[in-house]
């Protein structure tokens, strides 16, 4: 059983009268460990697959399963919860809550899963460590780098043990130095502790770094290709 | 943290927190404060009545109120005596009452004559503290009196000059003695400096061969407004024959006025808020719009619509509350300015008799539980309320379309 | 609560001063004329004088008085009257001039003048008011009359204000009789048309060129075990007495 199954997904929003197709019979199975990157130009339908993926958006056709389960037979209360402990996100401007410290942005999913204060505390700790951002526990993301945000944006996500990690262009408002680093880490995490991970880009430095390559254009499915 | 997270969601914006705290702040600080204010007119109006003649609770033989019948009078017997001393009677005073003809020289007027105990008259009513001449009645005094201005006007008499009062004994006699003014009191109720007059008790029993005899006990307690259960609780402990009426019972008027005191006050509370409500609601909205993004980024994470409510709602509770404890400290304040201090407006306006009481030409305000706690609960709910719509519109929000937008 | 019991009974000092001036008079057939009949009874005491003794027994559901005076009246604007006994009281008196009502009190020898607004209490504890002092002599101006009953012995007429008149009641009712022409009741209405009080007279007797009823009796009939009853004692007619008898220094003299 594939950990995320998309069968023959479509995605169309309307605009006015105008119908836009943003995903057209797209399917895609992803298996636990992987290390996947959506790759396409802009406007291709990165960002609406990795909201299905991501349960925050239904498809217009097809079906999305997660775990061998349907998520549009999940009713609509229990999406948060299958948000919260199956899947973490990172989003391309790194979305911290601006009010919460770097350690209590981590904390926060663990907050909402209901985890003891001091488990959830040491367990941030520790991913703080992991992630190189010790002594930044208490700095508010306005007094942090991109870079920094970011790590701590992946910090949450994997915080509360995801299913899957998506990552939405996370390098996009990175340099490439800095883009370069954010990958190693993730790739690290994902050798170290089979951490499954999808996100997109079109820039081809970071697609190089994807174990898989699922390639998009206008909606479609180019290309998958597995790069060992 | 959901709470941590709300008090700092209200820190964010300094300034429009500020503007809308002090907004909420001073409205209930005014709105307690001019209820303080009204409270200090209706106290000052049931004072005028009850502090200044009948007390809160009057005892006195069956139906001697209703038409002051000299004959329905009884003696003040020790049990009586032992009764009246708890906690929550801060004074009582026997009373002989007389109705006749008072006069100086070639003046003449009819009067209202109390014989009292100078002392414990003076627990229950503030006669004393009203004097604009003379002095009170001490202990002792054998046959000095006390009236009101616009008697002694009339009767053209000033302290040290002598009174006769005439009027039917209870023998059917002519009983008349001779007077000492002692003291000229005003209190703004017209009915009493034109017609009142206090007097030694035992003179008056002489005077009105009513020998050791009173017509009423004048009853003050702790709690004014409450002295009906205190009524209720004595009413099954009195000697036959006798019976105690409270002030609403003396004063049906008043206690309409009292009684819709309640009414109006709730009015006034709400409508002052609804402008109130509508900063707040505004303020909110603001905040929950600027943050759309922030709130599809939670939900997306795994905030519960309902937490997301819930925080929003946290947030203006956390605002109502820190508003109420400062507008109500602010609202004590001022209260307690104006209870202390007050203004004086005895030069721009004239006392103004109502339903048995008078409302006296000052701002004063009075300190009543009510006040505070209906504004400040007010307050609660409303922001609460205003909070409620823009706490649901966040609820409502998709996710996807809440992050992407910028 | 009135500042004195409220028993207005003007006309009973209307009685009073019949009683103190004769009401005996001899009517023509042919001017009879009940308006007429009343202003010459009226008439009749100007310019007389009386001179009496007057006992008067008051009763009321508290206390039962007995009381001596002695009185003395010019026309019907002068009347001065003295507590002779019992003892507490003596000397108080009243002196009335026209529309001015004085007290004299002996204990603390002071002299009341009784304001207007006094009026209507009680005179001497009794069931007679300040104010039919004043105004009982002037029951012809503020009727109008009209004889209800005739019989052989006496009359029936009935008193009904005039619009604008100040009075009290709303119906007075007369029996007089014929010969000699004295009072036998006077019964009083208020504004409701309800029976309130009743005057008795009796104990008829000549005195000098008049008769009258001696004693009169006040019933007060809301409160039925109540009277005042005054007996005339020692009744003279046509006595020596000024306008200026009538002071405040002889209101003033203690016997
Ligand atoms: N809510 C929407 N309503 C209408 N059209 C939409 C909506 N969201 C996306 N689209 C359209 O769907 C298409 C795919 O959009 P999507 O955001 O998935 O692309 P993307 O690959 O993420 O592009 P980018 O690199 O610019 O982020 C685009 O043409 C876009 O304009
Ligand atoms: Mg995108």
């Amino acid at each position: 059983m594939a950990l995320i199954e998309l069968k023959t997904v479509s995605k169309i929003y309307t605009l006015g009268s105008q119908e836009v197709i943003a995903v057209k019979d797209f399917s895609l199975q992803l298996e636990k460990g992987e290390f996947c990157v959506l790759a396409g130009p802009s406007g291709s339908g990165k960002t609406t697959l990795l909201n299905l993926i991501g349960c925050l958006d239904q498809p217009s056709a097809g079906e999305v399963w997660l775990e061998g389960r349907n998520v549009a037979t999940v009713p609509a209360k229990e999406l948060a919860a299958i948000r919260l402990n199956k899947i973490g996100f990172i989003f391309q401007s790194y979305n911290l809550i601006p009010v919460l410290t770097a350690a209590e942005n981590a904390e926060f999913t663990l907050m909402l899963q209901g985890m003891d204060k001091k488990v959830r505390r040491e367990k941030v700790r520790r991913w703080f460590v992991d992630l190189g951002l010790e002594g930044l526990e208490e700095r508010k993301p306005s007094d942090l780098s991109g870079g920094q945000q970011q790590r701590v944006a992946i910090a949450r996500a994997m915080a509360s043990d995801p299913a899957v990690i998506l990552a939405d262009e996370p390098t996009a408002n990175l340099d490439s130095q800095t883009s370069e680093e954010l990958l190693a880490v993730m790739q690290r995490l994902n050798e170290e502790r089979g951490a499954t991970f999808v996100f997109s880009s079109h820039d081809p430095l970071v697609i190089a770094h994807g174990k898989r390559v699922v390639r998009l254009v206008d909606g479609h499915l180019e290309s998958d290709q597995c790069v060992s | 943290m959901l709470y941590q997270l709300a008090l700092r969601n209200i820190w964010r914006n300094r300034r429009r927190t500020l503007l809308t705290l002090s907004a909420m702040v001073v409205s209930s600080a005014l709105l307690i404060l001019s209820l303080g204010i009204f409270s200090g007119m209706l106290y000052d109006m049931l004072a005028s009545a009850t502090e200044q003649y009948y007390g809160h609770m009057v005892i006195s033989a069956k139906g001697y109120q209703d038409d002051r019948d000299m004959f329905l009078n009884f003696s003040l017997t020790t049990p009586l005596e032992q009764q009246l001393e708890r906690k929550e009677i801060l004074g009582y005073s026997p009373r002989l009452r007389g109705f006749g003809l008072l006069s100086h020289d070639q003046e003449s007027a009819p009067g209202e004559i109390l014989g009292v105990k100078p002392a414990l008259e003076r627990g229950v009513t503030g006669l004393a503290d009203a004097l604009t001449a003379g002095s009170y009645l001490e202990t002792g005094d054998r046959n000095g009196v006390v009236l009101g201005s616009g008697l002694a006007r009339r009767l053209k008499v000033v302290p040290g000059d002598e009174l006769v009062f005439v009027t039917q004994a209870a023998d059917g006699s002519v009983g008349n003695d001779l007077l000492e003014v002692r003291g000229i009191f005003t209190t703004g109720d017209v009915g009493h400096d034109n017609a009142l007059a206090l007097v030694p008790l035992p003179w008056l029993q002489n005077v009105i061969a009513l020998p050791e005899r009173i017509h009423e006990i004048a009853v003050r307690t702790d709690q004014p407004l409450n002295v009906a259960a205190l009524a209720r609780e004595f009413r099954a402990r009195l000697p036959s024959g006798l019976e105690i009426l409270d002030w609403g019972e003396m004063l049906p008027e008043m206690r309409e006025v009292v009684a819709s005191y309640d009414v109006s006050r709730l009015i006034i509370v709400i409508i002052l808020y609804i402008a109130t409500a509508l900063g707040i609601l505004n303020t909110f909205f603001m905040s929950v719009m600027e943050r759309t993004r922030e709130f599809g980024v939670l939900m997306a994470i795994g905030m519960k619509p309902g937490q997301v409510r819930r925080m929003v709602l946290l947030e203006t509770f956390f605002m109502g509350s820190l508003a109420l404890v400062c507008g109500v400290l602010l609202g004590l304040g001022l209260s307690l300015y104006m209870a202390e201090v007050g203004i004086d407006l005895s030069g721009t306006l004239t006392p103004i008799t109502y339903a048995g009481g008078t409302i006296l030409p000052r701002l004063h305000a009075v300190i009543e539980p009510g006040n505070v706690y209906i504004p400040a609960s007010c307050l609660l709910v409303i922001s609460l309320l205003a909070g409620f719509l823009p706490a649901n519109r966040a609820a409502r929000m998709q996710p996807v379309v809440a992050i992407r937008e910028d | 609560m009135p500042i004195f019991f409220r028993l207005k009974i003007f006309p009973a000092i209307l009685a009073l001063s019949a009683l103190m001036t004769g009401f005996s008079l001899p009517v023509a057939a042919e001017d009879f004329n009940l308006a007429g009949l009343v202003r010459r009874v009226e008439q009749q005491y100007t310019g007389q004088s009386s001179i009496s003794r007057v006992e008067m027994d008051v009763v009321t559901g508290h206390w039962e008085r007995h009381l001596t005076m002695e009185s003395w009246s010019l026309g019907r604007e002068r009347f001065l009257i003295r507590i002779l006994s019992p003892a507490k009281e003596k000397g108080v008196a009243t002196l009335k001039v026209e529309r001015e009502v004085w007290n004299f009190l002996p204990k603390v020898d002071r002299v009341i003048r009784i304001p207007p607004s006094m009026m209507g209490g009680a005179w001497m504890g009794s069931h007679i008011t300040n104010d039919d002092l004043v105004k009982a002599n002037h029951i012809d101006e503020d009727y109008h009359f009209t004889l209800l009953a005739e019989t052989a012995e006496q009359w029936t007429i009935e008193g009904i204000p005039r619009p604008d008149a100040p009075v009290i009641w709303g119906k007075i009712i007369y029996q007089v009789r014929k010969e000699p022409l004295v009072p036998i009741q006077i019964e009083y209405y208020d504004e409701e048309g309800v029976l309130v009080r009743r005057i008795l007279f009796d104990d008829v007797q000549t005195i000098g060129e008049r008769t009258v009823p001696l004693r009169m009796t006040v019933l007060p009939l809301e409160k039925p075990d109540e009277k005042t009853v005054m007996h005339y004692r020692d009744l003279q007619f046509d006595v020596e007495l000024s306008e200026d008898f009538f002071s405040l220094a002889e209101l003033k003299r203690r016997r």
